[in-house]
């Protein structure tokens, strides 16, 4: 890479590129005097470079205005391209709803507009698009109010821009900063409360906040804002290089910045109906999501002591390095640790990474991600992040019997995996204490499910060594995970009639016995002798023996013998007792059983259906509570079931792309063919049937070539078509029949509504039967303060005289709800499209208000 | 994402010479795969180890273990097949480079599995890279092929008594676990990982040209001569870091 691209790149870095200076000043003359010289004949390679810096690295913007600043000096016309890019960039950005880009070019423009490179005005003129469009689209009449979360996001950008350049406006162009704030002002009283209803980390948060007190992300921004105009825009965190060299810049020339515009939102429906406004809802949140909700883990007295303000930038920094630095390790864990601010942050920077790792509905990329920064970091910072990490580890832990379910099921993934990266090593015995809870208390379920997944990453003894220094909690290990085989001929188990035909499949297989064989020696000699209960377990024992070595023996004796299978269990009833049948075979090791149950509905052997059928059979539902496995097999049947879905739905997208092309292919073709023709019988007046008929064929054979693929590819998109209209069949069946089964499960186990209306009032239905004194719940949502002090003490898990005080079936309910809530919001947007027929079939009057919450909470439609 | 610091396009630059394409089709290959080839394994690491990592990054279609040709059993490598794209791309990020049964694995993209690719390649059965292993890694059969082979003669030399090879002390004693695992002291046995390559080696591991096998005697009586010097011959100090640099050098 030549020079400049490198100071470019490191500006700002402790690097060799700059020597041992760690000054903003000398890094900006260095790297200024290396483009000067480069300008003339690489202006071009600059411009692509400088503005994917920008973009890239926003944490530099400061600096790269600076030094666009003094360009501008040098070479107005560069610089006059630059803007006008970036105008381009941020029109296109808009146009796509780009977020990222659109926040970022934002900000460099005013930090152009520091740099004297853009007139302070033309910076105003673009706010005050991006606040008109906002308040239009929250203007009952005019706009769309469903999508107030771009509005939302227009105000946010404008907002946080002020932190590079409010002082600068304030002195230059006090009168039309102050209207851009009065609009904002007046934008904030119009739009509604932003509730986080459904995607709060702590499942009180989601109980408590309703309208009450919190604010939500814009007020909160908007509040800092405040602080930081009257402190005098006085901050630490945004260094403001461009004072050192204020004396040349005011010489710049200031460029024209060129009209914005904001895209049009979709119209609101005609039809004014909930369902409408939530499915638009939900659209306009899917695209401008927002980017954080604070985890607020650490305790005060912890955490840095910082402005709010520094709090907020700081977290962008973070966010944006962890956005642009994806999939490149080393210089995601150098950008994190090395960001421009005079001041330690680690705590915000644990907080920042779990609270996107915890992130609802999802984190901006895959769990595992965070996952990597988070070993990164320990290793970079040795001596200060893993106590962080810890620190944060335990006060989840604490508040554990809180935290939404899909967020406890990502912790349990990222903690063993994280441990297994540290050779196991945890003070366990701080947590031994879990074995005196009853086995639902959510802090023991926690440790087992935590022991269960690092046991599958490595071994039982290796899990085992781990625990030594607290020894009891050997106790909440998986067994030691070997097949539970019915027919097994080692020991001294009786043999019965059963264990000879198993030896004769097992042996009919060993010989390479085809499945025609085996099905034939079944309809002759096992089915009609024995019955179909039998038939099915000595088949399935026998072949789930066979594949039981590995995951491809597994597989190996599905796909030759799938048929077999298949035969014995065409039916639903038959699938259910086929998948106990695997229950029973992998009763020891939950994982060889969902990979089982996994593998099998992946060959079609057993329905979604089926499996949703078993999860919600007696033995099953007795677990809800105690042990991730029944969730663990469905959450692999809804999202197999899905990645289907998602997977038509590219091939079909990207068939309708193949369509366009070889669509234009064949008119192309055949306008060529037919001008040649054409041209041909003109040829001396004659009729002539060609002078080249080579070339006549030539092309008589392309066009039937393309007409040819049009067709062909439109085959096959009719075939995805129906393909993807039977999934989403088989899909909405399968939603409606979970949904039924958690309403009938729920309704048997919850209290009458008129007991229990609230999350709240379950989780004191015990403690009330035992207290003489019952306060009134309607007092208790006023005195929000009071209420949760109240539910902390009665739902923090760890109280010492009589350790977790919820009841086992107060505990299952809230599992199965927290469930009911966490698959809802996973798939919110397949559920959307079968609104209508759930809340036909389904979410009917008569269903339990609890369970009606949990799903609405979870698709976050309003209650009412 | 970041264009910034790493070309998307570029992939990798090994090159398994097995693959029957120009270097074009090579690239293609690697570009559109949904296999990707998971590296420096313990021999002791189960398919259901794999599954449960590999999962995270996506569903899973299959898995290949790379088997020795002559015991039949793992050596080090497998094959991870996924059923998008995308899965495959995130397990390259995220995996590569973390450890799974305490060692840091290595995972890049692969032109795709065929019948005949899950054999090693070394002359003994293994993976090349166990050949010419000159540390004692006892998660991975312990000392390389090579030196095995030394140590036998030598001992016979010696005299030495009775038993076999595994009554050499090993170097680092295995505190607990199964078959003798090695624990906590990930990094240092990857010297050898980190110099060479073993898709490299894959290639030409079976070349009997001049150069190569002078180069081979070259490197045993190398590792002979430093084996009477120290029977550790290993330095630690290694760390993830070194290899990116390594990656991007050659890029």
């Amino acid at each position: 890479m030549s020079s400049w691209k490198n100071l470019l790149l490191r500006i700002g870095d402790k690097s060799h590129e700059y020597g041992a200076s760690t000054d903003f000043k000398d890094h900006i003359e260095t790297c200024f005097s290396s483009l000067r010289r480069e300008l003339e004949h690489s202006e071009k390679d600059i411009l692509d470079f400088l503005v994917q810096c920008v973009e890239q690295l926003p944490h530099k913007i400061p600096l790269y205005g600076t030094l666009v600043g003094l360009m501008n000096l040098e070479n107005e016309d560069f610089v006059r391209k630059l803007v006008e890019n970036t105008q381009t960039n941020l029109q296109d950005a808009l146009d796509s709803g780009n977020c990222n880009r659109i926040r970022i070019l934002m900000r460099f423009l005013t930090v152009l507009m520091c740099s004297k490179v853009l007139q302070p005005s033309s910076l105003v003129v673009a706010f005050e698009t991006l606040l008109s469009s906002a308040a239009t689209t929250v203007d009952e009449e005019k706009g769309n109010p469903s999508w107030q979360a771009c509005a939302d996001f227009y105000i946010t950008c404008i907002l946080s821009c002020l932190p590079w350049g409010g002082a600068e406006l304030v002195e230059q162009v006090p009168e039309e900063i102050e209207r851009v704030m009065v609009g904002v002002e007046a934008y904030l009283s119009i739009r509604r409360h932003a509730s986080d209803r459904g995607l709060s980390f702590f499942e009180d948060d989601d109980e408590a906040k309703n309208g009450l007190g919190e604010k939500d992300f814009l007020e909160d921004l908007w509040s800092r804002i405040q602080d930081l105009s009257n402190n005098g825009w006085k901050l630490d965190s945004v260094p403001r290089p461009h004072l050192s060299f204020e004396a040349q810049l005011v010489s710049g020339k200031s460029h024209e910045f060129g009209p914005i515009s904001c895209p049009e939102q979709p119209h609101s429906p005609s039809t004014l109906s909930g369902i409408t406004h939530g499915k638009q809802r939900h659209e306009a949140e899917l695209k401008y999501p927002q980017r954080i909700r604070r985890l607020n883990i650490f305790p005060a007295s912890k955490a840095e002591d910082l402005q709010p303000i520094d709090w907020f930038i700081v977290e962008e920094y973070l966010l944006d390095v962890l956005f642009f630095f994806n999939g490149c390790r080393k210089e995601c864990a150098a950008f994190m640790v090395g960001l421009p601010v005079p001041f330690r942050y680690e705590y915000l920077m644990a907080e920042t990474i779990f609270s996107q790792l915890l992130l609802l509905p999802q984190p901006p990329f895959r769990p595992m991600y965070y996952t990597l920064v988070i070993i990164d970091l320990c290793k970079a910072l040795p001596g200060a992040f893993p106590a962080v990490v810890a620190g944060a580890v335990r006060a989840l832990f604490e508040k554990i019997a809180d935290l939404d379910m899909e967020c406890r099921t990502r912790l349990i993934l990222w903690f063993s995996h994280h441990l297994s990266n540290f050779q196991f090593i945890w003070p366990w015995e701080e947590w031994a204490y879990v074995l005196d809870l009853p086995k639902w208390a959510p802090q023991r379920v926690f440790v087992q499910e935590v022991l269960e997944r690092e046991v599958r990453l490595s071994y039982w003894d290796k899990v085992k060594q781990s625990v030594e220094n607290a020894p009891g909690l050997e106790e909440l290990l998986p067994p030691k995970g070997g097949p539970n085989f019915r027919f097994s001929v080692d020991g001294d188990t009786e043999r019965t009639e059963q264990h000879a035909l198993s030896v004769d499949l097992s042996n009919m297989v060993k010989g390479r016995a085809a499945a025609r064989e085996i099905i034939s020696w079944i309809e002759e000699s096992l089915f009609p002798v024995h019955g179909l209960e039998v038939t099915l377990k000595v088949v399935l024992q026998t072949f789930l023996d066979i594949g039981s070595k590995s995951f491809t023996h597994l597989i190996t004796v599905l796909e030759r013998y799938g048929q077999v299978i298949a035969k014995i269990c065409p039916d639903q009833d038959k699938q259910v007792m086929l998948i106990d049948e695997v229950g029973y075979y992998w009763k020891n090791n939950a994982q060889m059983a969902a990979i089982a149950i996994d593998r099998m509905m992946g060959y079609r052997l057993i329905s979604n259906l089926a499996i949703v059928r078993w999860v919600f059979s007696p033995e099953n539902i007795e677990q809800f509570h105690t042990s991730d496995h029944p969730w663990e097999v469905l959450r692999n049947t809804v999202s197999k079931t899905y990645n289907r879905i998602s997977d038509l739905r590219k091939e079909i997208s990207s068939l309708q792309n193949g369509i366009v092309s070889t669509e234009e292919a064949a008119t192309k073709a055949k306008a060529e063919l037919e001008a040649a023709e054409a041209k041909l019988t003109l040829v001396d007046g004659e009729p002539v049937l060609g002078e080249n008929p080579m070339r006549l064929n030539r092309l008589k054979m392309r066009a039937e070539k393309a007409k040819e693929e049009e067709v062909s590819i439109r085959e096959s998109l009719e075939a995805k078509e129906a393909l993807l209209a039977r999934a989403i069949d088989e899909n909405e069946a399968l939603f409606v029949a979970l949904y039924k089964n958690f309403s009938n499960v729920l309704t048997e186990r919850l209290p009458d509504a008129s007991r229990a209306g609230t999350l709240w009032e379950l989780k004191s239905v015990r403690a009330d039967s035992m207290s003489v004194d019952l306060e009134e719940p309607s007092a208790m949502e006023v005195d929000n303060e009071n209420e949760r002090q109240q539910k902390s003490q009665s739902n923090g898990g760890r109280t010492s005289s009589d350790g977790y005080n919820i009841g086992e079936k107060e505990q299952w309910c809230l599992s199965t709800l927290g469930y009911v809530k966490a698959f809802s919001r996973q798939y919110a947007s397949e559920i959307w499209l079968y609104i209508e027929k759930l809340d036909a079939e389904v979410l009917t009057e008569n269903v339990h208000p609890l369970f009606r919450k949990a799903v609405y909470c979870g698709l976050r439609r309003p209650i009412n | 994402m970041a264009s910034l610091f790493k070309d998307p396009s570029k992939l990798s630059a090994y090159r398994d010479r097995k693959f029957p394409g120009s270097q074009e089709d090579f690239e293609h290959a690697l570009q559109t795969s949904i296999t990707v080839y998971v590296g420096n394994m313990s021999f002791y690491t189960t398919e259901e180890q794999v599954y449960e990592l590999f999962s995270r990054a996506g569903e899973i279609k299959k898995i290949i273990m790379g088997l020795d040709k002559n015991t039949k059993t793992p050596c080090g490598f497998c094959f991870v097949l996924y059923y998008s794209r995308d899965d495959a791309e995130d397990a390259v990020k995220y995996i590569s480079g973390t450890i799974l049964d305490d060692r840091p694995i290595r995972v890049d993209f692969d032109w795709g599995f065929q019948e005949g690719r899950q054999w090693g390649r070394g002359r003994s059965g293994g993976q090349v890279r166990d050949e010419y292993r000159t540390d004692y890694d006892p998660a991975r059969g312990g000392y390389g092929k090579l030196v095995q082979r030394e140590l036998e003669v030598q001992r016979q030399l010696v005299d030495y008594g009775g038993g076999s090879l595994g009554s050499f002390p090993p170097v680092m004693p295995p505190q607990y676990g199964r078959h003798g695992r090695s624990h906590g002291h990930g990094g240092s046995y990857r010297r050898d990982y980190q110099r060479k390559r073993h898709r490299d080696d894959d290639g030409h591991g079976y070349e009997t040209s001049k150069r190569t096998s002078d180069h081979e005697s070259r490197r045993i009586s190398d590792h002979d001569s430093r084996l009477e010097k120290n029977p550790r011959f290993r330095e630690s100090g290694d760390s993830d870091d070194d290899e990116e640099d390594d990656r991007k050098r050659r890029s």
